[in-house]
C-alpha cells in the first residue's frame, strides 16, 4: 500500500471534509480535517487502510491565528506509511469528538493535551488531569500566551 | 480507577518511591486477596516541561535538553531531535558522521537493555543479577565516554554531522569488550533458562497477545515479544541502516521471558552492527563543507514546515513532531516517548495477577519515568 | 532521637514532674548538647560515619548514576555506604534530580519517615539551582531552604567519583561536628 493509493482511498471517501490532502514523500501523508468527521474517519483508516497504531496526539497554539490544530499522526504496523491529520478548532472553546473508542492509547494522548492546552475530548472516558498539579490545572502552560514561563522564583535569578 | 472497595478487598498504592520503580510514578492496586483487580498509574512526578523549554531555546541549545529526556537513551533522543531538524532543514550527513552516529546509539542500546536487564532481576529478587550488569554496562559507559566525553548525557551530535571523530584505539579496545560482553550473554542465557524459579516465575507470566499488543499501541522489544516484527530501522530506515545486516528479533510467547530473551538478542545483534559499521565506514569529513550548520553558526534558521520524524529507541519508537515558523526557535515541539504507551498498557497487563508478578511484569516492560513525564 | 518534641512535651508536662530526691530529671536534647562537648560524640560520630546508609529514589539522570555509584564497579560498600529502598532504614537522601510541585510533597514525607540523626545531599544541578530545568513552570525552586542541606555535588549530572566525593566530605563534616544531622 502505498501514499499515493492511500490518499486517493481517503479523498474518494471523505471529499467534502478533507482539505487540503496531499503526499509529503513516500512515507509521509498529511490532511486538514473538518472536525465532525474525525472519529468517522480513523475508524475507516484503521478497518480499511490498515491504520492500526496511533503514534500520537497532539496540538498546536496559534495565537494570531485564533486557532488550536490538533495533529494526529496515525500510522501502520504492516506498512510504513505514516498519515498526519490536523483538525483547527477555535481558541476560545476548542472542543473535539475523542477518538478513544477507536484507538485504545489515544487516552493519555488525549489527557495530556487536554490539561496541557485545554482542549477538551467529548466523551472521553476520564478526562482528567495526568501530568500536571492540581494548582496548575487551568493555566494551559503549553500555550503561548501562559505567562508563568520562564519562573523567575529562583533566588540567584532575582 | 474505582475508588469504592467491596468486601475483602484493599487498596494498595506503590510509589512514588518505590524499589520497584525506575522512577517516581504511583501504581494504585486494588487488590482481593492476592489478586490484582484493578490498576491505575499516576504520572507527572517528575514532569519538567521540557517541550516548553524547547520552544525557547535555540535549535542548538535544544541539544542538552533533549538529552535529559531520558537519561538512558539520551543518543537515541538525540538522534530523533537533530533528525526532524535536519529533515526540516534539508542538511545532507556525510557518510563517516552517519557510522559514527550509529555506533553511539548502538552503544547506547547496549546500556540500556543492560541496566533494563539488570533492574529486572532486581525486581524478581535476584539482586546478582543487576551487579553482573552494572559491571558489563561500565565498560560499555567507558567505550561511550570515550567517543563522546560524557557517561549518560552526551550532547554529541550536530546538525549535518557529530562532534568528534571516533578516538584512536576505539576499536580495538571495543573488540575487547564486545568478547566479554559476548561470553557474559551466553552465561545470561544459560542462567535464565535453567534456573528453575526463574522459569517459574516468567514462563507464561504477563501474556501479551499479537492482537492485544498491537491495540494498546506498544513498540519495542514488549511488541516484538509478540511476534510483530515492528522495527523503525528497517520499516523507516535512517542514517545507513539499510546498508547494514541485522535481524529484526523476535519471539513468539510474548511473555516475560520472552521480552527478556528479545533483549538479550538485540543486544547481540547491536554488537554485529557496530562491528560492520567499524569494518565498512568510509574515511571522509565529518560535514560537509558548504554546510553552515557544521561550523559554529551565531543564528541558525529552519525554514518554516512542520515535520515528524521516529528512531528505534532501545525501548521502541521515539518520534518527533516538530514545528517550524521560520525563526531560530522551534515553535512547537512534541515529544511520543516508547515508554508513554507501555506505562499506558501496564494497568491492563496487571490486571488479574498476582501481586508478587507486578514488579516482574513491569520490570519486564522496561519503563521509564523521566521520558513519560517529560 | 525526636528531641525537640521530647523537649516541648516535658517542658509542658514540667509541673507534674516530682522531686525525687538524688535523681536528676532531664531531657534528651540536653544529653545530647552535653555529649556534644565530651569525647563521647567523638566516638560516636566515628560510628555514625561509618554506616552511612542512602535512599535509592532516583529522580533523573543523577539518580542513574546514583544507582551505579551503589553497585557493583564503584562499590560504596568499602565506605560503608549502601543503598537502601526503605527511608525507615536510610540516613542519607539524596535528592537527585529536580523536584516538581507534585512531588515535593512526597519527598516531604520521605524525609519526615527517615529516623534522625539523616541528612541530605544535593545530587546534581537541578537540585541546587534548578539546572537546565529552571525555567520550567513545573518545578520548585530554593530546595536549600526546605530541607537542611549538608553537601552540595554540582555536576550535569556528577560522575560517581564525585558522588563518593561527596560521601567523604561529609564524613568529614560529621567528623567535624559541622554536620546538620542532629539539628532538630
Amino acid at each position: 500500500m502505498d501514499a499515493k493509493s492511500i490518499i486517493d482511498s481517503l479523498v474518494n471517501k471523505f471529499q467534502d471534509s478533507l482539505v487540503d490532502a496531499k503526499v509529503d514523500s513516500d512515507i509521509r501523508v498529511s490532511a486538514y480535517l473538518e472536525p465532525e468527521k474525525i472519529v468517522e474517519v480513523c475508524q475507516y483508516m484503521k478497518d480499511e487502510l490498515l491504520f492500526d497504531h496511533l503514534s500520537s496526539e497532539t496540538a498546536v497554539d496559534y495565537p494570531k491565528r485564533n486557532e488550536i490544530v490538533v495533529v494526529y499522526h496515525i500510522g501502520s504496523y504492516d506498512h510504513s506509511v505514516l498519515m498526519t491529520i490536523k483538525v483547527k478548532l477555535p481558541r476560545d472553546a476548542p472542543e473535539i469528538e475523542s477518538i478513544v473508542p477507536v484507538y485504545w492509547n489515544a487516552n493519555w494522548y488525549e489527557r495530556e493535551t487536554y490539561e496541557l492546552f485545554g482542549v477538551k475530548f467529548n466523551n472521553h472516558p476520564y478526562l482528567k488531569p495526568l501530568v500536571l498539579p492540581d494548582e496548575l490545572m487551568g493555566d494551559w502552560p503549553l500555550r503561548k500566551d501562559y505567562e508563568g514561563f520562564p519562573n523567575r522564583t529562583a533566588r540567584n535569578l532575582v | 480507577m474505582d475508588e469504592t472497595v467491596g468486601p475483602s478487598e484493599m487498596i494498595v498504592h506503590l510509589g512514588p518511591q518505590h524499589p520497584m520503580q525506575p522512577g517516581p510514578f504511583r501504581l494504585n492496586l486494588k487488590l482481593k486477596g492476592e489478586t490484582v483487580v484493578d490498576a491505575d498509574i499516576e504520572l507527572g512526578f517528575i514532569h519538567k516541561g521540557i517541550e516548553k523549554i524547547l520552544e525557547n531555546k535555540t535549535y542548538l541549545q535544544g541539544i542538552p535538553i533533549v538529552d535529559r529526556i531520558c537519561y538512558l537513551t539520551a543518543m537515541t533522543n538525540e538522534e530523533a531531535y537533530v533528525g526532524a531538524v535536519e529533515k526540516l532543514a534539508d542538511i545532507e550527513v556525510p557518510e563517516r558522521s552517519q557510522y559514527i552516529r550509529v555506533i553511539v546509539e548502538e552503544l547506547s542500546r547496549l546500556q540500556s537493555h543492560l541496566l533494563g536487564m539488570g533492574e529486572f532481576g532486581a525486581f524478581i529478587g535476584f539482586v546478582s543479577m543487576f551487579m553482573y550488569t552494572i559491571k558489563e554496562r561500565e565498560d560499555i559507559l567507558s567505550l561511550m565516554d570515550m567517543v563522546t566525553g560524557a557517561r549518560i548525557t552526551h550532547t554529541f551530535l550536530r546538525f549535518g554531522g557529530v562532534r568528534d571523530d571516533l578516538p584512536e584505539g576505539f576499536k580495538e579496545r571495543s573488540a575487547a569488550v564486545f568478547a566479554s560482553l559476548r561470553e557474559q550473554i551466553a552465561d545470561y542465557e544459560r542462567l535464565f533458562n535453567h534456573d528453575e524459579i526463574y522459569k517459574q516465575r516468567c514462563f507464561g507470566v504477563g501474556i501479551l497477545e499479537a492482537k492485544t499488543a498491537r491495540d494498546l499501541g506498544l513498540s519495542g522489544p514488549a511488541l516484538r515479544a509478540t511476534g510483530v516484527a515492528f522495527d523503525i530501522r528497517k520499516d523507516e530506515p535512517y542514517l545507513v541502516y539499510k546498508d547494514l545486516d541485522f535481524k529484526v528479533c523476535t519471539a513468539t510467547d510474548g511473555d516475560i521471558a520472552a521480552r527478556i530473551n528479545v533483549r538479550l538478542e538485540e543486544m547481540l545483534e547491536s554488537m554485529y552492527i557496530i562491528e560492520q559499521c567499524l569494518d565498512q565506514m568510509p574515511n571522509g569529513p565529518l560535514f560537509f563543507e558548504d554546510s553552515s550548520y557544521g561550523v559554529r553558526t551565531p543564528v541558525m534558521r529552519v525554514p518554516e514546515g512542520d515535520v515528524f520524524h521516529r528512531v528505534e529507541d532501545p525501548r521502541g519508537e521515539m518520534g518527533f513532531y516538530m514545528v517550524s515558523d521560520g525563526s531560530d526557535k522551534p515553535y512547537r515541539v512534541k515529544i511520543r516517548g516508547p515508554v508513554y504507551p507501555t506505562m499506558q498498557a501496564l494497568p491492563p497487563l496487571i490486571k488479574g495477577t498476582t501481586l508478587a508478578d507486578v514488579a516482574a511484569i513491569a520490570g519486564s516492560m522496561d519503563g521509564c519515568t523521566s521520558e513519560a513525564d517529560r | 532521637m525526636d528531641e525537640l518534641n521530647d523537649n516541648e512535651t516535658v517542658g509542658n508536662q514540667e509541673e507534674y514532674v516530682e522531686e525525687v530526691p538524688g535523681v536528676i530529671t532531664t531531657t534528651s536534647m540536653a544529653i545530647t548538647e552535653f555529649l556534644k562537648k565530651t569525647k563521647a560524640q567523638d566516638v560516636i560520630n566515628w560510628g555514625r560515619k561509618n554506616s552511612l546508609w542512602f535512599l535509592t529514589q532516583p529522580m533523573g539522570c543523577c539518580g542513574v548514576e546514583m544507582i551505579a555509584t551503589g553497585c557493583a564497579h564503584y562499590d560504596t560498600d568499602r565506605f560503608g555506604i549502601i543503598p537502601r529502598n526503605s527511608p525507615r532504614a536510610a540516613d542519607v537522601m539524596i535528592i537527585s534530580g529536580y523536584v516538581t510541585k507534585k512531588y515535593l510533597p512526597a519527598l516531604n514525607t520521605l524525609w519526615e519517615q527517615m529516623a534522625a540523626p539523616k541528612w541530605v545531599i544535593c545530587m546534581g544541578d537541578c537540585s541546587i539551582s534548578g539546572g537546565p530545568f529552571y525555567e520550567s513552570y513545573s518545578t520548585v525552586q530554593n530546595i536549600d531552604k526546605m530541607f537542611p542541606i549538608d553537601v552540595f555535588i554540582p555536576g550535569c549530572p556528577p560522575r560517581p567519583e564525585a558522588l563518593l566525593q561527596g560521601f567523604i566530605e561529609l564524613q568529614k563534616k560529621i567528623m567535624a561536628k559541622k554536620d546538620h544531622g542532629t539539628d532538630y
